[in-house]
């Protein structure tokens, strides 16, 4: 089902949203200046620290000042400020299609939501922003920018982005690593539904080029609360077998395959330093963000 | 043979037809298989892990669920078709309605009131609530089992309320039981009910007894046993046996074995003794019991006595009597479970004076020329204060005809030459009327005519087994013999003899002599005699034998009263007996024999019949009897013989039974009804005895909560057995429950 783009943006909530920047916790590289630290010493005029000489220092930063009033050798530290560049992950895979009775839309709906919020927030705290849509490979890539006409088109590519296809995370992730150049923040909007030791290579990769990388997990609440209670054939989505099952007896043993998966992905994302973000599509979105961006500050 | 373990009948067996609803679950399931929802699933692979981590365990735990589902429906119709256990091997009965009979112990024992609750009171309340427990249109019948079994309620069409009013009513008899004789007439009840109410399909025998060891361990003899035996497994087929145990541990028990008057007759003015024996049927040692001693209801004395365990002892009591008449005495020991056997009673006919006639067949007209003479100076003698006043009246042989016989205790015949046909006849009305004869042989004596006249029919042979004693009425008159005599006289014997033989002083008789040297019956002459011929197997018994053996005096009970045949006379010719000191002891102790029976006809044990009325003078109507329970009750008179009569055979109670003359209310008569001490000894029988002794191969339920337990566990347990369907009801409870739990924990409820 293909969104309008006006529909992914809800002004209300972005208007509440709008008090809670997304700032870069690790050093990103920009552009331009901004409110982000870069590994760039130097180029800023940020003034960050003096340093006493040591043998082999680059002598042009050594204050001269200083030296003149106390005799000593010292060394002026800077700290460069750029603009962030966030990368937005979508997962448009078909298991991402799912929409339970109890929720109220997708995980695809509220993956985009998500996604088209962030992209708003980053662009107006004048930073970049950039989307990649994918499923078992990258099917749509926006470069990030800091133009707002930027999200426009980062809308309307959510927007026709079908679900069809089987996920593979691993190597979209190991892909992406590979194609951008930049240190920023990657943010992924996925289901995550594909081998937990694959994701976690693939998170690592993205964290040894240094990106800052958020796990946003979308999960329906079926998903996570097994609530059927009679039997019922479940027909397996992205190319898996249908099923016929009687839910009350397995609930307790999915329920505890299911803790399982969800908990070595969270063992897997804290020894990365990966933010972790459960969502559940039938959780306001606004709750889920704000107290997501607030725990940042 | 055992009995078959899963014998089951239904009272409800239509019911079982939902049985088909324990397929429910598992058509359920299959149905449930085939309707489903549908639903697209992203998580497949963690359902698909879940499956297979559990798929085992989810298929037992279902196969598991459904079992226990499937049995929660069949126990609970197996509950509302109301099973029973048909140990017995009953005719199914579908829809049918039962007859109970209850039989209750009325053996004594089950007046033991250990608590505030007798025996025989909680057979009662157990009985009320079968009753009331009962379906609408089941039959119920009441059976006391006592020395006679005594159907109470014998009708399968009586109403609830009226079988509850016939238990309430009930009294605990103070007899022993009758266990074959019961099993007997229970048997034929439930044929005869079965019969009568054909809707009636199934029976059930409640035995509401203590068990006790008189009762039901009792040893019969083989031919008994084997009737007994084939008795109780008839009713076994026909109807499903219950013992309910309603007992309880007691052992300790004291009873009063016997009262008895030491002299006989009891005359006015005289002091009498009387002996009270005490039984000591417990393991414990009583140093001081007190034992009370009570005439016509006023206590007159109190004495502390020692009866060891296990043992009895003996106190004893006088009393003088001041006014003839028959008088109650009763001695009661002073408290223990079981009251009943702590009384006893004596009636004790009192007399102004013996009265005795002399019948002298050959009047001498002078002191101490014949038999008569000898023998009125023997019964007078020794009268200050040692021996009853016997008055004496000597007459000739027409007195026979021309006296009431009837005012006279003892009638002696001494030397009569013959008796003609009439004269027989007025001595037979006189022992019907409880009189005594006793007959002294002589000289004129024709023996032939004594043998044809009071002895055997004409032609019969001595040595022919006795006629029974209707044959013998039937034919009085007719064949000519009475059959009065004890032996038939023989020929005479002129052959001097210096040595009687006592027999081991056995008989009664001659028990005073034993050990007493200076009377010198053993060294009495003998010179003449007739020989006496016993018949064998006759009631007969030899008092005193010739050192040759042959019998010398005989004696034995014709109808209330007692002859006694001396085959020599009274006459120093004949021997030197009137002349030796024995011959006044022996007189007396004759004339005290004699009328022993009376006293004997007046005390009697639980069950047996009033008989004579000897202080009452020939009545007509009906007379009144006074039950000890103060109960009276009209009764038809009669008059056997000369004497009056009475027939009475409720003396289901032990006491003093008064009966009294409707037109004279002065003039009483009493008798005493004592227990049968048999069952004062409270050990009672264990099941493993019942099924191994008693009623082997029998089936039967056992059912106990008596030993310690209370009522309300006794009924408990009844309703167990009558109400087996509760249990089934319960257990579906409980598979109820563990559905609700194998449920949650396997998921199926949040």
């Amino acid at each position: 089902m293909h969104e309008t783009p006006e529909r992914l943006l809800d002004p209300e909530m972005l208007a509440r949203l709008q008090g809670l920047p997304l700032r870069a916790r690790l050093m990103v590289e920009g552009y331009a200046a901004g409110v982000h630290r870069s590994p760039f010493h130097g180029f800023s005029v940020e003034f960050a620290e003096h340093r006493e000489y040591a043998p082999g220092d680059d002598l042009r930063y050594l204050d001269w000042k200083v030296l003149g009033r106390t005799d000593k050798y010292y060394l002026k530290q800077f700290e460069e400020e750029t603009n962030l560049v966030c990368h937005l992950l979508l997962d448009t895979s078909e298991s991402m299609r799912y929409r339970s009775n109890v929720a109220t839309e997708s995980k695809l709906d509220y993956a985009r939501r998500a996604a088209a919020a962030l992209a708003y927030l980053v662009l107006h705290q004048q930073d970049s922003v950039g989307l990649i849509t994918f499923d078992s490979e990258v099917r749509k890539l926006i470069r990030a920018g800091s133009n707002p006409s930027r999200l426009n088109d980062i809308l309307h590519v959510m927007a026709d982005a079908p679900a069809e296809r089987k996920t593979a995370l691993a190597p979209i992730f190991h892909d992406v690593a590979k194609r951008l150049k930049r240190r920023g923040i990657v943010i992924v909007l996925s289901d995550l539904f594909d081998d937990v030791d694959s994701i976690i290579a693939g998170l690592k990769h993205l964290r040894h080029h240094r990106h800052e990388v958020v796990l946003m997990h979308v999960l329906d609440p079926a998903e996570l609360d097994f609530p059927f209670d009679s039997v019922t054939l479940f027909r397996g989505m992205e190319g898996m077998s249908d099923v016929l099952a009687d839910p009350p007896a397995l609930r307790r043993a999915y329920l505890a395959e299911f803790g399982s998966y969800r908990h070595r992905l969270q063992s897997g994302c804290r020894g990365l330093a990966v933010d972790y973000v459960p969502m559940r599509t039938d959780r306001s979105l606004e709750v889920t963000l704000s107290s997501y961006l607030a725990s940042r500050q | 043979m055992l009995p078959p373990l899963f014998a089951f009948g239904w009272i409800g067996l239509p019911m079982l037809g939902w049985l088909a609803a324990a397929a429910a679950p598992i058509l359920i399931h299959l149905w449930s298989r085939r309707r489903y929802r549908e639903t697209s699933w992203a998580a497949m692979e963690y359902l698909l892990a879940a499956m297979r981590q559990r798929s085992r365990r989810i298929r037992f735990e279902q196969w598991l669920l459904l079992l226990v589902r499937t049995l929660l429906i069949m126990l609970v119709v197996l509950g509302v078709a109301e099973p029973y256990l048909e140990s017995a091997g009953l005719a199914f009965a579908p829809g049918g309605r039962v007859h109970r009979v209850l039989v209750f112990d009325g053996s004594y024992s089950m007046a033991c009131k250990p608590g505030d609750k007798s025996r025989f009171d909680r057979a009662k309340e157990l009985a009320r609530r079968l009753v009331d427990e009962g379906s609408d249109g089941d039959a119920f019948t009441l059976v006391l089992m006592s020395a006679l079994p005594r159907t109470i309620v014998g009708s399968g069409g009586v109403k609830p309320a009226t079988i509850l009013q016939e238990i309430d009513s009930m009294q605990c008899p103070h007899a022993g039981g009758n266990l074959p004789a019961t099993v007997s007439a229970v048997r034929r009840l439930v044929a005869e009910v079965g019969r009568d109410n054909p809707r009636l399909t199934r029976h059930e025998v409640y035995f509401l007894t203590d068990l006790h060891r008189a009762t039901w361990g009792q040893k019969l003899l083989e031919p008994v046993r084997a009737e007994f035996l084939q008795q109780t497994r008839e009713l076994a087929k026909a109807a499903s046996l219950v013992v309910v145990d309603v007992g309880q541990p007691v052992t300790e028990n004291l009873a009063i074995t016997s009262v008895e008057a030491t002299e006989s007759p009891v005359t006015v003015g005289r002091a009498a003794s009387f002996t009270v024996r005490l039984q000591n049927f417990g393991p414990r040692s009583l140093d001081r019991q007190p034992v009370e001693f009570f005439v016509d209801g006023r206590r007159i004395e109190r004495k502390d006595v020692q009866v060891l365990a296990g043992g009895s002892a003996s106190v004893g009591f006088s009393y003088r009597f001041e006014t003839p008449g028959d008088h109650a005495v009763e001695a009661r020991a002073v408290g223990d479970v079981l009251e009943v056997d702590n009384r006893r009673f004596l009636a004790v006919p009192v007399r102004q004076t013996v009265q005795t006639l002399c019948i002298d067949g050959r009047p001498s007209g002078g002191s101490l020329r014949g038999a008569a003479d000898y023998l009125a100076v023997a019964l007078q003698a020794g009268q200050k204060g040692s021996r009853a006043e016997i008055k004496v009246d000597v007459a000739p042989e027409s007195a026979l005809m021309e006296r009431a016989l009837a005012s006279y205790d003892c009638v002696f015949l001494c030397n009569v030459a013959q008796l003609t046909a009439s004269e027989a006849r007025v001595i037979d009305r006189y022992l019907q009327g409880g009189g005594s004869v006793i007959v002294l042989l002589g000289d004129r004596v024709l023996a032939d005519n004594y043998n044809r006249e009071l002895g055997l029919a004409a032609g019969q042979a001595a040595d022919q087994p006795p006629r029974d004693g209707a044959k013998v009425e039937a034919e009085q008159g007719r064949a000519g013999g009475l059959h009065l005599l004890p032996a038939r006289i023989g020929t005479l014997v002129d052959r001097p003899q210096h040595r009687l033989d006592p027999l081991g002083y056995r008989h009664p008789i001659v028990q005073a002599f034993r050990g007493r040297g200076q009377t010198s019956l053993l060294t009495t002459p003998v010179f003449k005699h007739y020989r006496l011929e016993v018949r064998a197997g006759a009631a007969a018994a030899v008092v005193l034998a010739l050192a040759d053996g042959e019998p010398l005096v005989v004696e034995q009970p014709v109808h209330r009263g007692r002859v006694v045949l001396i085959g020599t006379s009274a006459e120093p010719a004949w021997t030197a007996l009137p002349l030796w000191p024995s011959f006044v002891p022996l007189v007396h102790e004759i004339v005290a024999y004699c009328m022993s029976g009376e006293l004997r006809r007046q005390n009697l044990t639980v069950g047996e019949p009033l008989d004579a009325l000897p202080t009452l003078p020939t009545v007509a109507g009906s007379l009144v009897v006074q039950s000890p329970d103060g109960r009276r009750q009209a009764a038809p008179a009669r008059t056997v013989g000369e004497c009056p009569a009475v027939s009475f055979s409720d003396t289901s109670q032990s006491g003093i039974y008064v009966v009294e003359n409707g037109t004279r209310p002065e003039r009483k008569s009493l008798f005493a009804v004592n227990v049968d001490t048999a069952e004062s000894d409270l050990t009672q029988t264990d099941v493993q005895e019942l099924r191994s002794r008693l009623w082997p191969g029998v089936p039967f339920t056992y059912r106990t909560s008596s030993r310690g337990a209370s009522l309300d566990a006794a009924c408990a347990v009844l309703r167990e057995d009558a109400r087996f369907h509760i249990g089934l009801l319960y257990a579906a409870l409980v598979l109820l429950l563990g559905e609700t739990w194998l449920g949650w924990k396997m998921g199926y409820c949040r």
